[in-house]
C-alpha cells in the first residue's frame, strides 16, 4: 500500500505506523464519565468500506494522519494532517 | 538400461559437431561461441545465447528429471518460466540451487546441472518403485494411509515421504554471493518484451513518458524470437532487435531484462527480480547475484504473453513429449530439431505451424493428430506432401518408450487404432492468457467462450492488458493492442503519445477447438506433471466429494509448487467441470499469489543477512568499551556495554560484583546514552508535560528534576523517566531505552491529535547527547575534576535532583543532572555526542585516583534491583503505578492520560498482585525470574497462584541473591514467607516478602 | 577541527570524535576498473540545529532568518543551501539549520527567542556528501523516494528510511550531489550499506574539506 502524506507525497506503507480509528474522541478526564472514556478507549467500529483511520508517518516528518481509506479496496480517498482535522474539530466545537 | 532411444539414431548430417540434434544453421545463437557444460557430470557442448534445456535437447538428452511423487522420468516441457518437469541442481558447493528450470537457465561456460531427485542416477532410479505403490500415492495419501498411529507421523512416515518424494537440495553452506535491492519509479511500466510489450513501451516511450520494460528472458521479444513471421516485411526477431535500439536509445526508458515481475501490489507497487548474474559461472567482482526491484508505476501494461495447453492423455509425461510453441521455439531461436521424427498432436491450427516449421527445417514429420474433423485442405496437403501421417477427428491414446517416447498410440475417428513411431510429439490445445499477476490484488480473471480461455477480469487500478495476456493473440492484434494501451497509459500520464499504424503483418489463422481430456486414455494421463496430479486424481477427488476448486487444489496438490499450475490448473479445472456438469467458469479458478516464478529468499534479504540483518547503534563510549574488553549485550538495536571484565576475572559474575561494589564504596560510570532524551519547548510545556505525564510537576522550579511516569489510556504504566526543568519554558524529558521510539510517538500524538491548541515544540535530542552516569561517594569528586570551574556542585549548591546547563572540558557546552538510579550519590551528564569519547575518558582519568570503574547494564540491573526500582521487567503492560509501589505520588487534581482509567475496579482491587522484595530464607537458594509465589501450604495450580518474580539478582550489598516481584496485597505482607515455585527449571524455595528497597532505605545516600 | 573548538579544548584529551571515526576508510574502495562512479565526502565538524516555529510564529520565523541568514524559510519539501549554509525542511513547522561549524548556530536560540524552539543537533547527525555519476543510481538502491530529475532537483529534501535507518536527505546540485545525515549511533550500520550499494559502481571516500 501507499500513501500520499500531505507533506512527505506518496510512501510506502513501511514507512507509516498504524494505530486505527480516527472516529473516537478523547473526553476530558476530569469531567467525563468512566463509562464515556470506557468507550473511547476500547470501542472502535469496523467497517467493510470506507473508514477515517489514524496513521503516523514514523519514518517521515512524524506527522499523524487521518487516512480515509476503503478497507475492502485499500482505495485511499484522502490524507490530512492530524493536526488540521483536530483543530477544525476544535473551532467547529468552540461555534 | 541408460541408453536413450534418440542416441541410436545417426546425427543429422549437417548437424553441429557433438550436437546431433542442432540443425546446421538458423537460430539466435552464436555458433563461434561454443560452451562447455556438464550434465549429471558428463561433458557437453552448447552454445552462447542457448538455455540448458535448449543444449540439452541439441545433445539429445531428452531424460532430464524423475517426478515428485512416482520418481517417473521426465523431459522438457516447455521452452519458458512454466516448465514444470525439468528442474535441475544448478551450480555446486555452496552456490549449488535446487528446482533450477533447465528452460530458463542461460547457458555459460562451465555450467554445471544435475538431476535431482532420483537415486542412484537418473536413468537407473530405485524409487521408481513408487509408480507401482501409485495406489497409495493417489490424492489425499497423506491423510489417509498415514493415519495411524500418529505416533508414527515424526519417526518413520515424515522421512520416508520425505526421502521418496520431493525436489531438490538447498545448498548447505552459506551464500556466498550478495544481493541487492533497488527502487525504480516510472510512468508506464510493461511488463514482458513480447510484441504487445514492445509495442506498448514505444507508443509511450516516443511520448517522452519514463517507462520501465520487464522482461523475465534474456534476449528481448518474446515469441518474435520463437516464431518464423514478419513484421512489415523484415524478421520478427529483425523488428524487435528495431525496436529494443529505439528503446534503448531513449533516456527515459530503461529495459530490465532477466528480470521476472514477480508481484503486483496496491497502489502501483510491484515486485520484480532481476538475475544480475545468473548467466555467470560467479558474478564479477562487486557485482550481486541478484537485485530485488521495488517498481512503483502510474499506470502498467500487462503483457506477459500466454502459455500453451498439454493434452491429458496417457502417458503425455513421457520425455519427448512436447509443447508445440515449445518446439517452435527450439526449432526457430535455438537451431535444436528436438526429434528426428517429430509428430503433431492438435487442437488447432496454431499445431500445424509447427509441422511446417518442422518441415520448413528440413526436419521429419512422423504424424498430425488433429482432433478436429474439419481441417483446412491447404494444411493436410503439406503435411502429406511430406509423408506424414494425418488423422483427423482423432487423438493420441498413449505414448511408448523406456526413458523417452518412441511410440503414440492413435486413435482416429473410427476408434481404430494404429501404433505410429515417433520421437517427439508437439501438443497443441490453445493457449492460456498469463492472468497471474492481474489477479495478484483478489481480483478473479473471467472466461472467454470465444477463445476457451480465462482473461483479466477487472484489472487493478492503473493496468491495462494487451496482446496474448489479454486474450488476443494474432500478432497483429499483439502489435496494435500493445500499442495501443501503451499511448493510452502515458496519456493518463499527462503525455501526448499516439498508437502509430502498425505493420502489416503476415496471415495466420489461430482456428481452435480444445479438447481437455482424451476420451480413453491408455496409462496415466496427467493434469499437473510436477505434482504428478493425474486425471484420475481430479476423478477421486469427485468421488470424495472435493469439488470446489479450493478443495480440489489442496486434496490433490494440483497447481501447487514451484509452476503453481501453470501449464495444469484448466486441465484440472475442465476435468471438475465435466464431472460435475458445469461449465468452465462456474467452476472457477483458485485465486494467484505472488510471486509468479520463485524468488530466492537471499533476494529478499538483501544486504540485510549475519551481522546486517537489522541495524546496530552503538553508544558513545563504544570505542573504549571495545579497547576494554567489554561484553556488550545486544538491548534492541543497541549493543550497550553490559560488564568490563578485568584480568584474573573468570566469571561474570565476579565483574559485575566488582563493578557494584566498586561503585557503592567508591566511584563508577555507566554510559546511559541509550536512555530517550526529548527537549520540550513551548509556551505551553508545562501544560503539555501535565498532561502526559501522571504525576504533578505544576511546582517544579528551574534547576529542578522529578521522577515522572507515563500511563496509556488504558490506565497501566506505559513508561518512566524523569523530566527536567532546562528554562522556564524548556525541558527535557527521558525515557527508557526499549521505549524510546514509542513515547516520542505517543508525544506527537498527544501534541497534534490530543491537544493541537497546546504551543509545545517537541525535538528528539537522544542522539545529540552522550550522558553518562556517575555514580559513588566519589562522583562529586570526579566529577570537579572534568567541569569547567566556577561551577558550583557541592551539596549545598547543587543538590539531589538539581539539574543545570554547565561547561566542561574548557567550554564544551554540557547539561549535569543529579539524579540516581543506583541509590548512591550520583549524577548524570550529557555533552555533545562528539566529546561523548572524550568525556568518558575524562572522567576514567578523573576518577583514577578514587578507584573508578566502568560499569555496564548488568552491575546497573543489580543495583536498580537492590533499590526496588520497577524497569522493563516490571513495566510490562499489566501493571498500573500502584501495583509499582507509585500509586502515591500520582495527581488528583488534573487531566492526563489514563487518569480515568486506572480507577477501574479490576485495577483498583487490594488483591492485585504488587511490587515487594524477596530474599530467600536459606540465604545459599539462588532465586530465579519467572517463579511463581505460592502459600506455604498451597499445593501449585493456577488459583493459587499468587503472583511471579520478575527480577533477580544476586546482591553483592548483601551476598546472597535477591528479587523483586509482584505478590498479591505485597506491600501489607513485609515478613512473611511464601514458595517461589519455578517448575521450569526444579526449584521450590522458601522466600520472604520483604520492602523491594534492599539498600539504603531511608535515601541517606543520596543527599550527602 | 574548528578554531572555536581548539580554544575551548584545551587539553589534548577533549578531542572530538567524528561520527565516521573508525567506521570510513578513506580512498578508492569496490570495482577497480574504470573511474570511481561514487565519490563519498565525509562531513565533520558542521553545525545543525532543529528550528521548530512556536505556533503562528512562522512568518516572524521568516523574517528573523531571512535577516540572520540571508536565506528564506524552505516550503515543505525544500532545502536551501548555500556553500555550507542552509536551511532545510523536516517536518510540518520544522526546518534543520546548517552551518560551517557548531560555532556559526550557538547565539540562534537568542535570535529566535519566542520565535522558535531551538535545539542543538551538531553531534546527532553523521553527515556524507554524495556525488559521482552513480550517485542516482546508488541512492535508488536504498531510497525509496523518486530522485529523477522531474521528480526531485536541486533544492529538494526528504525525510525517509534507507536500510531501515532513519535518514534525511537534500540535493545540492545536478551534479547530482545530495547530502545525508543519519542519526550518529546508526553511522556504522548505514555505512555499511553505503559499502555494499556503492561497491559494484567503485566509490573514493575522501574527508571533508571544510
Amino acid at each position: 500500500m501507499r500513501i500520499r502524506c500531505p507533506y512527505c507525497g506518496e510512501r510506502d506503507n513501511g514507512e507509516f505506523s498504524y494505530l486505527g480509528d480516527a472516529a473516537p474522541q478523547r473526553p476530558d478526564g476530569l469531567e467525563a464519565s468512566a463509562q464515556a472514556m470506557h468507550d473511547y478507549v476500547y470501542l472502535r467500529d469496523n467497517p467493510a468500506g470506507t473508514i477515517r483511520e489514524l496513521w503516523y508517518h514514523a519514518a517521515g516528518c512524524r506527522s499523524w494522519l487521518v487516512v480515509t481509506r476503503d478497507t475492502r479496496t485499500h482505495a485511499i480517498e484522502a490524507v490530512e494532517p492530524a493536526r488540521d482535522v483536530a483543530r477544525a474539530r476544535r473551532s467547529g466545537e468552540a461555534a | 538400461m541408460t541408453t536413450l532411444a534418440l542416441q541410436r539414431v545417426e546425427p543429422l548430417a549437417t548437424a553441429s559437431a557433438g550436437q546431433p540434434f542442432r540443425t546446421a544453421s538458423g537460430g539466435l545463437i552464436d555458433r563461434n561461441r561454443p560452451r562447455d557444460f556438464t550434465f549429471d557430470g558428463k561433458r557437453l557442448t552448447g552454445f552462447h545465447g542457448d538455455t540448458l534445456a535448449s543444449a540439452l535437447l541439441a545433445n539429445g538428452v531428452r531424460l532430464v528429471a524423475r517426478s515428485f511423487k512416482y520418481h517417473r522420468p521426465r523431459g522438457i516441457l516447455s521452452a519458458g518460466s512454466e516448465e514444470p518437469n525439468a528442474l535441475v541442481e544448478l551450480r555446486s558447493g555452496a552456490r549449488r540451487e535446487p528446482n533450477t528450470r533447465a528452460t530458463m537457465a542461460e547457458l555459460y561456460e562451465g555450467l554445471e546441472a544435475t538431476s535431482q531427485n532420483r537415486w542412484p542416477s537418473l536413468a537407473l532410479d530405485a524409487l521408481s518403485v513408487n509408480a507401482l505403490l501409485s495406489p497409495v500415492f493417489a490424492a489425499g495419501f497423506y491423510y489417509k494411509t498415514f493415519m495411524w498411529p500418529a505416533s508414527l507421523w515424526e519417526k518413520l512416515y515424515e522421512p520416508m515421504i520425505r526421502r521418496a518424494a520431493g525436489l531438490g537440495r538447498a545448498a548447505d553452506a552459506p551464500d556466498p554471493d550478495t544481493y541487492d535491492h533497488a527502487h525504480a519509479h516510472c510512468d508506464v511500466l510493461v511488463i514482458g518484451g513480447g510484441p504487445a510489450g514492445l509495442s506498448a513501451a514505444l507508443a509511450a516511450g516516443r511520448s517522452g513518458a519514463r517507462v520501465i520494460l520487464v522482461d523475465e528472458d534474456f534476449a528481448t521479444g518474446g515469441r518474435l524470437l520463437a516464431e518464423r513471421r514478419e513484421i512489415g516485411g523484415e524478421s520478427g526477431a529483425d523488428w524487435a532487435a528495431r525496436a529494443v535500439a529505439e528503446l534503448e536509445s531513449m533516456p527515459d526508458v530503461r529495459i530490465l531484462s532477466r528480470t521476472t515481475l514477480f508481484g503486483v501490489y496496491d497502489h502501483g507497487a510491484y515486485g520484480a527480480v532481476e538475475r544480475v548474474s545468473d548467466h555467470l559461472a560467479v558474478p564479477a567482482a562487486h557485482a550481486p547475484r541478484q537485485r530485488l526491484w521495488r517498481i512503483v508505476a502510474r499506470r502498467a501494461v500487462l503483457a506477459a504473453g500466454a502459455i500453451e495447453r498439454p493434452h491429458v492423455f496417457g502417458g503425455n509425461d513421457r520425455p519427448g513429449v512436447m509443447l508445440a510453441g515449445a518446439v517452435r521455439t527450439y526449432l526457430n531461436r535455438y537451431g535444436v530439431l528436438p526429434g528426428r521424427r517429430i509428430a503433431v498432436f492438435t487442437s488447432s491450427d496454431d499445431g500445424w505451424r509447427t509441422a511446417a516449421d518442422v518441415l520448413e527445417a528440413g526436419g521429419g514429420l512422423a504424424a498430425v493428430i488433429d482432433t478436429r474433423t474439419d481441417v483446412p485442405p491447404a494444411l493436410r496437403r503439406m503435411a502429406e506432401a511430406a509423408g506424414a501421417r494425418v488423422v483427423t477427428g482423432g487423438y493420441v491414446a498413449g505414448t511408448k518408450g523406456h526413458l523417452g517416447l518412441s511410440a503414440i498410440q492413435v486413435v482416429d475417428g473410427y476408434h481404430s487404432t494404429e501404433t505410429i513411431a515417433c520421437d517427439c510429439l508437439a501438443m497443441a490445445n490453445g493457449w492460456n492468457p498469463v492472468v497471474h499477476l492481474d489477479s495478484h490484488l483478489s481480483r478473479r480473471p473471467v472466461w472467454d467462450e470465444a477463445i476457451h480461455a480465462f482473461v483479466p477480469g477487472t484489472l487493478p487500478s492503473g493496468m491495462r492488458a494487451a496482446g496474448a495476456a489479454a486474450g488476443r493473440f494474432t500478432l497483429a492484434e499483439c502489435l496494435e493492442s500493445g500499442a495501443r494501451a501503451g499511448a493510452e497509459a502515458a496519456t493518463a500520464c499527462g503525455f501526448t503519445a499516439t498508437a502509430e499504424t502498425t505493420p502489416r503483418t503476415d496471415p495466420e489463422s489461430i482456428d481452435h477447438t480444445p479438447l481437455w481430456r482424451v476420451p480413453k486414455p491408455r496409462g496415466k494421463a496427467f493434469v499437473d506433471f510436477q505434482n504428478d496430479v493425474a486425471a484420475s486424481d481430479v476423478e477421486l477427488a469427485h468421488r470424495e466429494g472435493f469439488r470446489a476448486v479450493e478443495l480440489l487444489k489442496r486434496y490433490t496438490t494440483l497447481g501447487m509448487a514451484t509452476d503453481q499450475g501453470k501449464t495444469s490448473n484448466l486441465a484440472g479445472l475442465s476435468i471438475m467441470a465435466e464431472l460435475t456438469g458445469k461449465d468452465i467458469p462456474s467452476v472457477g479458478t483458485t485465486v494467484f499469489r505472488p510471486p509468479f516464478t520463485p524468488v530466492a529468499i537471499g533476494a529478499f534479504a538483501g544486504h540485510h543477512r549475519g551481522k546486517e540483518f537489522r541495524a546496530t547503534r552503538h553508544v558513545p563510549s563504544h570505542a573504549w568499551a571495545e579497547e576494554n574488553a567489554c561484553v556488550f549485550v545486544e538491548t534492541g538495536l543497541w549493543l550497550r556495554p553490559a560488564y568490563f571484565p578485568r584480568p584474573g576475572e573468570t566469571d561474570w559474575l565476579d565483574t559485575v560484583v566488582r563493578e557494584v561494589e566498586t561503585v557503592r564504596a567508591r566511584v563508577g560510570i555507566c554510559d546511559v546514552t541509550t536512555l530517550g532524551k526529548i527537549d520540550i519547548q513551548g509556551r505551553d510545556a508545562l501544560a503539555f508535560i501535565e498532561r502526559v505525564c501522571a504525576n504533578p510537576f505544576a511546582t517544579l522550579p528551574v534547576g529542578k528534576a522529578r521522577y515522572a511516569v507515563l500511563l496509556r489510556e488504558d490506565g497501566f504504566v506505559m513508561d518512566d523517566g524523569t523530566v527536567a526543568r532546562m528554562g522556564e519554558t524548556h525541558y527535557v524529558m527521558t525515557a527508557s531505552t526499549a521505549n524510546a521510539a514509542r513515547v516520542m510517538q505517543h508525544l506527537e500524538f498527544c501534541r497534534q491529535w490530543l491537544w493541537p491548541e497546546l504551543d509545545v515544540q517537541l525535538a528528539s535530542v537522544s542522539e545529540q547527547w552522550a550522558q553518562y552516569a556517575v555514580a559513588g561517594p566519589r562522583a562529586r569528586d570526579t566529577l570537579r575534576r572534568i567541569i569547567d570551574p566556577g561551577f558550583d556542585i557541592s551539596n549545598e549548591a547543587f543538590p539531589f535532583l538539581a539539574c543545570a546547563d554547565i561547561t566542561v572540558g574548557g567550554g564544551i557546552p554540557a547539561r549535569l543532572f543529579r539524579i540516581s538510579f543506583s541509590g548512591e550519590l550520583a549524577y548524570e551528564l550529557a555533552v555533545p555526542a562528539a566529546y561523548g569519547d572524550a568525556a568518558w575518558r575524562a572522567l576514567m582519568q578523573a576518577g583514577l585516583p578514587y578507584g573508578i570503574t566502568a560499569y555496564g547494564s548488568e552491575a546497573l540491573s543489580v543495583m536498580r534491583i537492590e533499590k526496588g526500582h520497577a524497569a522493563g521487567a516490571e513495566i510490562n503492560g499489566q501493571t498500573t503505578a500502584r501495583d509499582l509501589g507509585l500509586g502515591g505520588m500520582l495527581a488528583k487534581k488534573k487531566d492526563y492520560v489514563g487518569r480515568l482509567m486506572k480507577e477501574r475496579p479490576a485495577l483498583t482491587d487490594p488483591d492485585r498482585p504488587i511490587l515487594a522484595g524477596f530474599r530467600p530464607v536459606d540465604p545459599s537458594d539462588r532465586v530465579r525470574a519467572g517463579a511463581h509465589f505460592l502459600r506455604l501450604d498451597a499445593a501449585p495450580s493456577l488459583e493459587a497462584d499468587e503472583g511471579v518474580m520478575t527480577s533477580v539478582a544476586y546482591s553483592p550489598s548483601l551476598r546472597t541473591w535477591i528479587g523483586i516481584g509482584l505478590i498479591r496485597r505485597g506491600a501489607e505482607r513485609h515478613g512473611e514467607r511464601v514458595r517461589a515455585y519455578d517448575p521450569v527449571r526444579g526449584a521450590d524455595i522458601e522466600v520472604e516478602i520483604c520492602s523491594p528497597v534492599f539498600v539504603d532505605p531511608k535515601e541517606e545516600k543520596l543527599r550527602v | 577541527m574548528s578554531e572555536a573548538a581548539t580554544t575551548r579544548a584545551p587539553s589534548s584529551l577533549w578531542r572530538p570524535r567524528g561520527a565516521w571515526e573508525g567506521v570510513a576508510k578513506t580512498g578508492r574502495h569496490g570495482a577497480a576498473n574504470g573511474p570511481a562512479g561514487i565519490r563519498l565526502t565525509l562531513r565533520e565538524n558542521f553545525g545543525l540545529a532543529t528550528l521548530i516555529a512556536a505556533d503562528g510564529k512562522e512568518a516572524d520565523l521568516q523574517a528573523a532568518l531571512a535577516e540572520r541568514f540571508g536565506l528564506s524559510l524552505p516550503e515543505t519539501g525544500a532545502a536551501h543551501v548555500e556553500g555550507e549554509r542552509g536551511l532545510i525542511w523536516s517536518a510540518p513547522g520544522q526546518w534543520l539549520a546548517l552551518a560551517p561549524s557548531p560555532q556559526g548556530l550557538r547565539d540562534l536560540p537568542e535570535v529566535l527567542r519566542g520565535v522558535a524552539a531551538v535545539t542543538d543537533q551538531s553531534d546527532s547527525r553523521a553527515l556524507v556528501r554524495i556525488s559521482g555519476p552513480q550517485a542516482r543510481a546508488l541512492l535508488a538502491k536504498g531510497v525509496a523516494v523518486d530522485l529523477h530529475p522531474r521528480a526531485f532537483g536541486p533544492g529538494r529534501a526528504a525525510v525517509t528510511s534507507i536500510a531501515h535507518i532513519g535518514v534525511q536527505l537534500w540535493q545540492r546540485d545536478a551534479g547530482p550531489t545530495y547530502e545525508i545525515a543519519v542519526a550518529r549511533s546508526f553511522a556504522g550500520s548505514f555505512w555499511q550499506w553505503l559499502e555494499h550499494a556503492a561497491a559494484e559502481f567503485g566509490y573514493e571516500v575522501e574527508a571533508s574539506a571544510v
